[in-house]
This record gives structure tokens, sequence and C-alpha cells, in this order.
């Protein structure tokens, strides 16, 4: 196979272990490598051409940056950052050292939870009884029965069911965001009303599932919840005020 | 799928550490550090992806499910809990439900290997599973299945 490269994971600490058996993307997975410059490294490998989306090496590059998280702190790439040359890298390690190390200082001995909440679909009857023109629609539905009107019917509950979840969610964000050290909203993703990550102390994420589940039990008519973790620190690896837009509780 | 595994007996899933990509997929892509140097691999069809998943999910179709089990609601005998494939009615209609949710299902995965498997032939890896919340019949025989217990 043709390569390229180096594909960039993370960054981590110039002494941070490197597990003999773990591999990175590509097919025959290419073996790790660190490339380090004074204090810190990079985890690197060579990059399959042409580097596509491809399941298999999304997958790669999550458990690469999984294991290589359970060993100290990691700075995570995104998904599919390949450098020109390994110079390049070492360049660029040179110029951000302090701020990874900073960053790094930041994330050691936390982990990212993420917590979605999607529309809870169980509870048709209490949306019908409590939302009065749902009801007029599903009255209208059912004495002149046609596809307009189911139509319309449908998604005003859908709408229903979206609202009612986000009102939820944003009760339950603050209850989670105690338990955490920062929270950062995630991208949108379809289905869901709230994508939210938080930065949890290693110790703490036991009682941030228990939390967790609380909510969802609290408020099980209202919102399914779907929670990831514990997770390489995607949302937090930049400094305050970047992108990922972090919000640190101050704990 | 089997490496799934539920950390507590509430219906929160906690997705497992290997082998799924589908909660963590847009952290994976969205997030993490972006160097500007180094060049970053094209994912259009990523985009297309998303954009897929949210056609299927606000789809008409949709909207005639949710009509439907609205309109079978009788309300004075339901109960609060009651699922959308028991509004459906009896057995019969279940299997035709699940039978559409698992064709859906198929579809959209058939979509996720297309984009994110590419054209790759000799990728012959499944391609993703939708969470199982999507397969409401399950979910109601789960909690059947622990009135019995």
């Amino acid at each position: 196979m043709t390569t390229a490269g180096p594909y960039v994971y993370g960054i981590v600490a110039g002494d941070h272990p490197l597990p003999a058996e773990l591999r990175g993307v590509g097919r025959p997975a290419a073996p790790l490598e660190s490339l380090p410059v004074g204090a810190t490294a990079a985890v690197v490998s060579a990059a399959p051409v042409p580097l596509r989306a491809r399941r298999r090496d999304l997958l790669a590059h999550q458990e690469v940056l999984l294991r290589l998280a359970l060993d100290g702190p990691t700075l995570p790439m995104r998904f599919g950052m390949v450098a020109p040359d390994a110079e390049t890298v070492r360049e660029q390690l040179r110029a951000r050292q302090e701020r990874d190390l900073r960053a790094l200082e930041r994330l050691a001995g936390r982990v990212e939870m993420n917590v979605k909440a999607l529309p809870a679909t169980g509870a048709l009857a209490a949306l019908v009884a409590e939302e009065p023109r749902i009801r007029q629609l599903r009255e209208a539905a059912q004495s002149h029965p046609g596809y307009e009107a189911n139509v319309r019917l449908g998604e005003a509950v859908v709408h229903a069911l979206e609202r009612r979840a986000a009102d939820v969610a944003q009760r339950i964000v603050p209850e989670l965001a105690a338990r955490a050290v920062a929270r950062a909203t995630g991208p949108k993703v379809s289905e869901a009303v709230l994508n939210v990550s938080f930065l949890v102390d290693r110790q703490d994420v036991m009682d941030f599932r228990a939390a967790v589940d609380r909510m969802s039990g609290r408020y099980r008519d209202w919102v399914e919840l779907r929670a990831a973790g514990p997770l390489p620190c995607y949302s937090f690896a930049e400094p305050e005020g970047a992108p990922a837009a972090a919000a640190w509780t101050g704990a | 799928m089997a490496t799934t595994t539920t950390y507590s007996s509430s219906e929160v899933v906690y997705v497992p550490r290997a082998g799924t990509l589908y909660d963590t997929l847009e952290l994976i892509l969205d997030r993490g550090m972006v160097i500007d140097v180094f060049v970053r691999v094209s994912l259009v069809g990523i985009e297309i992806l998303k954009i897929d998943a949210r056609i299927v999910v606000a789809s008409v179709d949709t909207y005639l499910k949710f009509a439907e089990a609205c309109n079978r609601l009788d309300l004075e005998a339901t109960s609060r809990s009651t699922t959308i494939p028991e509004l459906f009615g009896g057995k019969a209609a279940k299997a035709v439900g699940k039978r559409k949710v698992k064709k859906t299902i198929e579809s959209v995965g058939d979509k996720l290997r297309d984009v994110v498997g590419g054209s790759d032939e000799e990728d012959e890896e499944e391609p993703e599973e939708r969470p199982r919340r999507r397969t409401a019949p399950a979910k109601s025989g789960g909690r059947r299945k622990r009135e019995t217990e």
C-alpha cells in the first residue's frame, strides 16, 4: 500500500508509554510511532493513500486515543490530520510546546463524558393529554381522516416531543455540570435535542453516571438520555475560548 | 451489538469503549485539535451522511407513524407508559412494525456504508448499527421482560 503521512493521532507527554500492540489507520493497520520533541511527543503512523473517513479508520483513530488516554493526559487530534513530513510535526511540537503542556496539565486525571438527549417517544398519552393543540389535530384527523390531517398531526406530535425534551434537557445540564470541571456544547446531531460533553475527574465518573441515571429516571417521559464515556478529551483539548467553546465551571 | 455494556439497571446506555462509533462520530469528526499546516482528509461524504440521517428522521413517514399511533391511542385505557409499537395493535401489526423499522435501519446502514466505507470493495465490515432504541419493538419487549422478572 502506498503511504503518506505521518498521520497524527494526538499529542502526549514525552514520557507517555506507547503500547506495542496498538495499531493505527490503514490496512494492514499501521504500527504507531512516537515523535518526541522536548517535553511532548506526537503519536503518529503511516497514513493510507487515499485516506478517507472509512469506518475502520475512524474506529482505529478512536481506539488509539482511548488507549493513550488510559495511560495519561492526551490531546486528541481531529480525525484525518496528516502532516507533510515528520520534520513538520517536530516543528509544530516545538512551536506549541508551552500551550500543549498547559493543556496536558489541565486534562491530567480527567475524561470526557458525552451526554445526548433524545425526545422520549413512549409517553404519547401524556402528550395528548397535556397539549390542547395535539388533541385538536387528533380530533380533526379522526373526524376527517386523510393523508394531510395525519401529516399535520404527526408533525405536531414530533415537534411537541422535541420541544418537551429540549425544555427538560436544559434542566439536566446544570445538574450534570455540578459534577464536572467543564462542559462544552457538542455539534448538532440529528434527533438529539441536547449534545453536551463534560470534563469529569476520573474519580467522579461513577458519580457522574449515577447522576445521569437519576436524570434518566426522573425525566423518562420527556427525554431518552444517551451517555458515552469515559472518552478522550476531544472537546477540551483546545485552550479556553477555542472553537470547542468549552465553559469552565471553575471547580 | 455483542460488546454493548449497560452499567446500570436504568435505560441509560453507556457506549462501550470499543466497537461503536454512533455516539462519538461527531466528536471524532468535529472536535479534537486541528493544526493548520496539516492536511485534513476530505470529509465531503460525511456531510452527506449527516444530512441523510436527518432526512430519514424528519420524513413524512415519521409523521405518519406518530399520527397513526396517536389516532389509535385509547385515552381512557392506555397507561402512560404505552409505547409506539403497542399502539399499533396486535402481534401481526407488531411484526410489520418491526420489519419496517428493520428496513429503515438497513437503508440507513447502507448509506452509512456507502459514505463511511467509500467504494472500497475489500471492506467487508458490517455497517454501523443503529442504536437499539430505534427499534421500538425491542424496547417494549424489554419492558415486558422486566415485568415478568
